[in-house]
């Protein structure tokens, strides 16, 4: 159903969380203060790649004001960090491998003196070669970034056997994709309070509070226990805020000083120093027979993971997975390898290698319709993976007809109608309204299968708490944060869905280790299912104490009885008075010394077979686009967006549309104008000056989103995640209705007006203007 | 570090202040820090990104830009300032109702934005409105709940094509 207030309109709520945003009240991590605060810098390198001789602090330390200043020396447990394998240190102290590495923190009374401070510490430093290229990162005397080399992980994916002997038609091209930065609007930061009875308050933006926990145990060696983390409301993240990234420094300093630290990192230290999407180069040879199946396909991944490893396998498993996209090939032969450089670090990032994959593979899908002479949405068809078929690594999937809905369902949009009155491939204009006569339009379209959950062999834990508290109130606790996906909203209308209750019978408690059960990171989509999954188990046990206890104290049998709004009703009765409320519960619990609630704990569903990474569930969207291509700048216009999202019921119709228009928004910077560039290993683009991400302007003027809800009789998976879905499949939409617009095939993102404007033939643009 | 005895007098939210800061603080740092008016956020400090913006004698400004003394003797609106008394303002209701904001972290900017578009200009064609509101950047709602607030609130803009 197409996703709208009127269509939704039941379910069409405003978010809890929203008064408070609108009116500025709401206080993010970063705008916390604390009487006596200091502020909390950190001093990066001046080289990408460098040994350090020395570094001499003494000056900084004699400032006055300056309260603390730390380095490696001064960190008591692991000085190492990194949520899949500790890897990066916290301060380094013998080599610096990227320009974002820290060497020094400074706790001082003000943050100018702090950053004066950082200017005084002495460090001598002797520059190496840099290793810029992953193309050669490999090559032989080449010098190793770690250890272990210059190689943090290949992946290998083989069906059937490698042969294009048999094929009518071959596509090889390579695909090139940016160095793409998160850019939430809040940069990294918080406030660091250690307490007066010897424990650590950590108020930090993250994505997953426990984890943060954790890893600060180890860097402080401290029991874990003896750490708090909160971890919400942040002001964005997308993957970004993951990994650590000034919790270490804050933490380091709050606990050398005995005061609050406050830390918010510059928008120019937030790009050199924070994760950004992997820069892929992706070449594809895929061949078809006469009909067009698709025969062989052979993939060579190639990701620049930059200095540390942070996610960077998990990415690249990620990518090998959804290299053949929503198809199926007998013969395949994907191979990835994810290489260090000194470049910026790459980890996670919404879509996590998908879109980069997708793209490629959805171009390919382009070319070969042209070769044949076919349609390329007829081709998708005849390729797509029907019910039945296994996953891309053979393995055993939840079976939807996801795929072929989507594939359907695009066909009656009225972009489609428009498609379909066009040449198929022939770089044709549509006949358009008002259009300049050096302005040329076109259509296109992609489809995208994406994996949702951490896949098989990754640790995927989760659970979620439900009391009754003294005041009556249903709480839902998880560990999972909020940083503008919605969750507040989605957990609301699940627990008045499951309770028939009212939102002021709920209170929600995430974000913070001390209140909420580990539930796992907020990550690869996963919350909304993982929340509803936790529902369904925790809603028998806790009606069945809470109709017991109403049961006993107003006589009634528990049969006839339900909870609804404000108390237990006999059932039929839910519109009347509350035959108990459930502050009378609470009141009866109390007495009777026995708490109200449930807990439980699981983990995400994951393939029984398969290899690692390996997917479970898997979701599916199309996306079609109208462009418009300026001829004479080569400018490209977004003019319209269709989506269509198979993720099984949705929760949240606002948040929903929401994740697929906002996601596809992120995709439009990827695909036009956003490449985080480096030089020699340092960043040529410090903010958002030459960074430039979608505003106003550039957003197409219309955004579809149609929701396929249904999932097969017996799924007993319930709603999938949304929150990447509409991120990835656009890119290669936009690039298909380029071609269709100017005849000009892109396979470098973000694509270049430069290449545009160049790829034009002089005479034919003179004919357009005529 | 300089000293400074500069008192900057305005008018902040309807209320007289005088603060002694220095000259060329940034308003941004003086309403966050100084002052805890949190609501208006940071985030490029370069003008680019639209978090900071405030009104100056009803007009939106970044207060990234504005530097104390450019403030003296004016009128300074910041997001705290924008709904009186306990009722929302119409802009704030409409992008509560049509989703536009997710992380909420450009919203404060982007309602004063809004705001003042609004009273300005209360029937903007969509070329207008655009001009007007591409110095915001949002980063999560890909501008769309925006687009329905913006229409919402009673700005008569046209999206089609
Ligand atoms: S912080 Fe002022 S415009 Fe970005
Ligand atoms: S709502 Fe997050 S930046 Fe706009």
């Amino acid at each position: 159903m197409l996703l709208n207030r009127e269509t939704y309109a039941k379910k069409w709520i405003i978010r809890p969380d929203g008064e408070e945003k609108v009116t500025g009240k709401l206080r993010y991590l970063t705008d916390l203060t604390a009487p006596g605060m200091l502020y909390g810098k950190v001093l990066r390198s001046r080289y990408p790649h460098a040994w350090i001789l020395s570094i001499d602090t003494t000056k900084a330390r004699q400032l006055p004001g300056v309260r603390a200043v730390v380095t490696a020396k001064d960190v008591p447990g692991m000085n190492l960090f990194g949520i899949a394998f500790p890897h990066q240190p916290v301060l380094c102290h013998d080599r610096v491998r990227y320009i974002g590495d820290a060497l020094a923190a400074v706790a001082a009374d003000t943050e100018e003196l702090a950053e004066y401070a950082l200017s005084l510490i002495e460090v001598v430093y002797e520059p190496l070669p840099v290793v810029d290229d992953p193309e050669t990162a490999l090559d032989e005397g080449v010098m190793k970034l770690h250890p272990e080399g210059n190689l943090l992980h290949r992946t290998s994916l083989q069906q059937g056997e490698m042969s294009f002997a048999g094929c009518a038609h071959i596509v090889e091209e390579t695909y090139h994709t940016p160095r793409q930065m998160h850019t939430y609007m809040e940069t990294e930061g918080g406030l660091f309070i250690p307490e007066a009875d010897g424990r650590l308050t950590v108020y930090s933006p993250t994505q997953h509070g426990y984890k943060d926990r954790m890893q600060l145990a180890r860097i402080l060696a401290m029991a874990e226990e003896q750490i708090r983390v909160i971890s919400s409301p942040i002001g964005g993240s997308f993957g970004g805020k993951d990994e650590l990234n000034v919790q270490p420094f804050g933490a380091l300093l709050a606990l050398q000083t005995g005061s609050p630290i406050k830390m918010h990192n510059s928008r120019k230290e937030s790009v050199i120093a924070g994760i950004k999407r992997h820069p892929m180069r992706i070449r594809m040879k895929t061949g078809v027979d006469e009909a067009g199946h698709m025969v062989a396909h052979q993939v060579r991944i190639l990701a620049d993971t930059g200095a540390y490893a942070t996610l960077g396998c998990e990415v690249l498993n990620f990518a090998t997975e959804h290299a053949i996209g929503p198809y199926t090939i007998p013969n395949i032969d994907v191979e990835g390898t994810s290489v260090y450089t000194n470049n910026g670090v790459s980890g996670e990032f919404r879509g996590f290698g998908g879109n980069q994959v997708i793209f490629a593979v959805e171009s390919q899908i382009e070319r070969l319709a042209e070769k044949l002479g076919m349609d390329a949405w007829e081709l998708r068809k005849l390729n797509l993976r029907a019910p039945g078929d296994p996953g891309p690594m053979g393995q055993k999937i939840v079976q939807t007809e996801g795929a072929s809905q989507v594939w359907s369902k695009m066909m009656e949009s009225a972009l489609w109608a428009k498609r379909a009155k066009l040449q198929p491939g022939s770089g044709q204009s549509p006949p358009s309204e008002s259009q300049d006569p050096w302005t040329r339009r076109g259509i296109g379209a992609a489809m995208v299968m994406h994996g949702a959950g951490l896949g098989l062999g990754i640790p995927d834990h989760s659970g979620g708490r439900l009391e009754l508290t003294p005041e009556g109130k249903i709480q839902a606790s998880f560990g999972f944060e909020e940083f503008g996906q919605g969750l507040y909203a989605a957990l609301t209308l699940m627990l008045q869905d499951v309770f028939g209750c009212a939102t002021d019978d709920i209170v929600i408690v995430i974000g913070d280790t001390d209140r909420v059960p580990s539930s796992g990171s907020s990550t690869a989509s996963r919350a909304t299912t993982m929340m509803w999954r936790a529902l369904q188990r925790l809603r028998p046990p806790f009606v069945h104490t809470l109709l017991q206890l109403a049961s006993e104290w107003a006589g009634i049998a528990a049969a006839e009885l339900a909870t609804g709004a404000g108390g237990i009703h006999r059932i039929g009765d839910e519109a009347g008075t509350p035959v108990v409320t459930y502050a009378q519960l609470a009141e009866a619990a109390e007495a009777a010394a026995k708490p109200i609630l449930a807990h439980t704990e699981f983990d995400y569903p994951t393939t029984p077979e398969g290899l690692v990474g390996a997917h479970y569930l898997y979701s599916y969207a199309a996306v079609a686009v109208e462009v418009e291509v300026n001829m004479l700048t080569g400018r490209v216009k977004v003019i319209q967006t269709d989506h269509v999202i198979a993720a099984g019921p949705v929760i949240n119709p606002m948040g929903f549309l929401g994740q697929i228009e906002g996601g596809s928004g992120m995709a439009l910077g990827f695909t036009l104008t956003e490449d985080a560039v480096m030089k020699e290993s340092a960043y040529l683009r410090h903010n958002l000056d030459t960074y430039l991400v979608p505003t106003f302007k550039d957003s197409p003027h219309i955004i579809r989103v149609e929701a396929i809800e249904e999932l097969p009789v017996g799924d007993t998976f319930g709603p999938r995640g949304v929150g990447e879905i509409g991120s990835v499949g656009l890119a290669p939409a936009i690039t298909a209705a380029v071609r269709q617009a100017t005849g000009i095939w892109v396979s470098r993102l973000p694509l270049s007006p430069e290449d545009i404007v160049q790829s034009i033939d002089w005479l034919e643009r003179v004919e357009a203007i005529d | 570090m300089i000293n400074t005895t500069y008192v900057l007098k305005c008018a902040i939210n309807g209320k007289a202040v005088a603060i002694p800061v220095p000259a060329s603080k940034r308003m941004s740092d003086i309403l966050r820090d100084d002052l805890l008016l949190t609501g208006t956020k940071v985030s490029c400090e370069i003008g680019r990104c639209g978090a900071c913006m405030v009104l100056l004698d009803g007009k939106p400004v970044n207060s990234c830009l504005l530097m104390a003394y450019q403030a003296a003797g004016r009128e300074v609106t910041t997001i705290e300032g924008i709904s009186a008394g306990e009722d929302l303002h119409p802009v704030q209701q409409a992008m509560l109702e049509e989703g536009g904001l997710q992380c909420g972290y450009c919203t404060a900017g982007m309602v004063v934005t809004l705001t003042a578009l609004w009273e300005i200009n209360p029937a903007p064609t969509r070329a207008e409105a655009e001009q007007a509101l591409c110095g915001n950047i949002c980063r999560c709602t890909g501008y769309e709940g925006i687009f329905r607030a913006v229409e919402r609130c009673g700005l008569s803009i046209k999206r089609e094509g």
